[in-house]
């Protein structure tokens, strides 16, 4: 193993993300398989779908650049949601809805960054602990019963078309672009990379590891926000069950794309295509008939191999 | 005894952390419990509590193994639910109850070597873990049914004496663990290798010639077999195989071990403080059902409870 991958070529092609080869190999299969399926319009619909994911991913990748992981977007997800569909506030306006869930995602980013920063708790016990007392809380809330209905200028914005791109792919994208170019261009995307990279180094190099850490946290918890608003406009009718796979989708996606613990090699471009494969992995599932469990296993397989891949690469040195 | 109580508070210099602690709690929880209710302090409530508390008990004692190692198991909720819908197939019961365990060991075995030998962290691996076996439990039993073998429907709910059988599980779930901590090699290197991770000094127990990922990988089959164990106990209670059984559990096994004094970084801990630990956990979960808290806020308040305790441990590592 370890010679075989010391030649250069290999090297180089082994240090490629495997969200790529990962979607070029969906796309083959979907192409031998479903020949009719790979037109703009349907791949449109199934990647629509995705966008919610596509763009909690972003603040994902964001946490676990720097050794972190936030697992609480369920939980936010699930009570904004359930605050826009359960008519508590039968006046507010698109605006305000837009705003209470800032605030929300803030809050709860907030407080995740605190912990794992300030009091060094473990990062995941502190956003499953979230996700867990705010899922708790929204569901006494409404007795587990399904809230009411998503207002329909909620259902329009999220069914906009601009010839064959649907309007949320276009605003993931851009989301994709602006964080793009925070990694790449603003001083917090160096600190970001730097407390990834070692962040002993980072600290005795003077930049401030714990701020950048609540940092990504507060960014993420505003991302899950705007990925909950795109969730709710996704759906017609306001539910306590939604959402509640998409932060281990996250996880996995982030993992595929090469984004791992503090290794940035995917960068933001890589978990775009994590999230783009999981999309024609779903796709390539139903056509072959595997249920729930499948996925399930699926999901769990990739975050596996994906995991042992980075590991032992970085054993190899 | 003096002594020994004085080790319970003692927190710098102890290596089974505070458990004095959850002593306390426990106390108090008795005597609010039997003054405040009158259901509680009954020979039916009590011994209900008994059963209720011996899933968490034993997955908690299992889930202690690794955390004193400076790991974290969460696919032991999956190993659950799997074991249950295992226990509900059809087949012979000589087959069956071995095959649970022999299972649980293959997945502990995999946790180990791909968290030891592909530097996989633990959380990830298990995570993954969790998901692949909760996957391949609903393909088994997509929903809960089945029946369960009548030999461990009685042994999980006859009594001998009068007393429930439950009490025999627990003795037996102890006093395997207590040999295993405290009466053997392998008890002794986990503290030591825990002790070295929670410093910092990742190669300290490896340079006293200790097998560290070897050690490791036992102490995830360990906590998985005795996951196995819970989810044989809990097949018993509810007669059927239910791939929902373990949701969640694995948080509350931490919980557990964590509100007994055990430090999540690894290598300070005992199992006297894990089971006062479940024992707290489950006069909890009793009490509120005796004041009749919604479900919901019942989850809830566990997640707070995980939150505020694993809020006050400190340690050096930032991140996962």
């Amino acid at each position: 193993m370890a010679q075989s991958l010391s030649h250069p070529l290999l090297r180089r092609l082994a240090a490629v993300p495997p969200a790529y080869y990962v979607f070029a190999l969906l796309l083959l299969t979907l192409w031998l398989a479903r020949p009719n399926m790979l037109n703009p319009n349907v791949l449109g619909i199934f990647i629509r779908q995705v966008v919610p994911l596509g763009i909690l991913v972003l603040g994902q990748l964001l946490v676990m650049r720097v050794r972190s992981i936030d697992l609480s977007a369920g939980g936010v997800i699930l009570l904004i949601n359930y605050i826009i569909t359960s008519r508590t506030f039968p006046e507010a306006s698109g605006m305000m809805f837009v705003l209470m869930a800032l605030a929300i995602g803030g809050a709860v980013g907030l407080f995740n960054g605190l912990m794992v920063a300030k009091r060094r708790v473990s990062a995941v016990i502190v956003t499953l602990a979230v996700s867990i007392i705010l899922v708790g809380f929204v569901q006494y809330l409404s007795s587990g019963k399904p809230p009411g209905d998503v207002p329909k200028y909620m259902n329009d914005i999220f069914n906009i078309s601009l010839g064959v791109a649907p309007l949320p792919v276009l605003f993931w994208l851009l989301c994709t672009a602006i964080m793009w170019l925070v990694m790449q261009q603003s001083v917090y995307g160096r600190f970001v990379e730097a407390v990834g990279d070692n962040p002993e180094a980072a600290a005795f190099s003077g930049v401030p590891v714990e701020r950048t850490v609540v940092i990504a946290h507060v960014l993420a918890g505003l991302i899950a926000a705007v990925a909950a608003l795109v969730q709710t406009g996704s759906i017609a009718v306001g539910s306590v069950r939604v959402g509640l796979d998409l932060p281990i989708l996250a996880v996995a996606a982030t993992i595929l794309g090469g984004v791992v613990f503090g290794r940035g090699e995917g960068g933001v471009w890589g978990p775009f295509f994590g999230v783009l494969s999981f999309a024609l992995l779903f796709v390539v599932m139903t056509v072959f008939g595997a249920g729930d469990p499948g996925k399930l296993i699926a999901q769990g397989l990739i975050i596996l191999m994906a995991a042992i891949l980075y590991g032992w690469r970085s054993k190899l040195g | 005894m003096i002594a020994l109580l004085r080790s319970g508070f003692q927190t710098r210099r102890s290596r089974r952390g505070l458990w004095g602690v959850p002593l306390v709690i426990v106390l108090a929880l008795v005597a609010v419990l039997s003054f405040g209710t009158e259901q509680f302090a009954t020979r039916e409530n009590l011994f209900n509590l008994v059963s209720q508390a011996m899933p968490l008990l034993i997955a908690a004692i299992g889930q202690l193994f690794v955390i004193l190692v400076g790991g974290l198991d969460l696919s032991i909720g999956s190993v659950i639910s799997f074991s249950t819908a295992i226990l509900s197939l059809d087949g012979p019961a000589v087959v069956l109850i071995p095959a649970v365990f022999v299972f649980a060991a293959v997945v502990g075995g995999i946790n180990g070597v791909v968290i030891t030998r592909m530097n996989v962290h633990p959380i990830i691996a298990t995570l993954a873990m969790q998901y692949i076996l909760l996957g391949i439990t609903r393909i088994l039993r997509p929903v809960s049914g089945g029946t369960v073998p009548d030999i461990v429907i009685a042994a999980v709910q006859g009594s001998f004496l009068g007393l429930p059988l439950a009490v025999v599980w627990g003795g037996l779930a102890i006093g395997l663990a207590a040999k295993i901590l405290y009466g053997s090699r392998f008890g002794l290197h986990l503290f030591g290798i825990g002790g070295g991770v929670a410093a910092g000094m990742e190669d300290a127990a490896r340079n006293y010639g200790i097998r560290v990922e070897r050690n490791i990988v036992l102490a995830y089959m360990a906590c998985a077999m005795f996951a196995a164990l819970a989810g044989v106990f809990l097949a018993g209670r509810i007669v059927s195989g239910d791939p929902n059984v373990g949701l969640l559990f694995e948080l509350d096994a931490i919980t557990a071990v964590a509100i007994g004094g055990t430090q999540l970084s690894g290598g300070i801990g005992s199992l006297h403080g894990t089971v006062l630990g479940a024992l707290i956990m489950a006069m909890l979960a009793n009490g509120m059902n005796l004041a009749n808290i919604s479900p919901f806020v019942q989850t809830a308040i566990k997640g707070g409870l995980l939150l505020a305790i694993v809020g006050l441990q400190s340690r050096k590592k930032m991140g996962l």
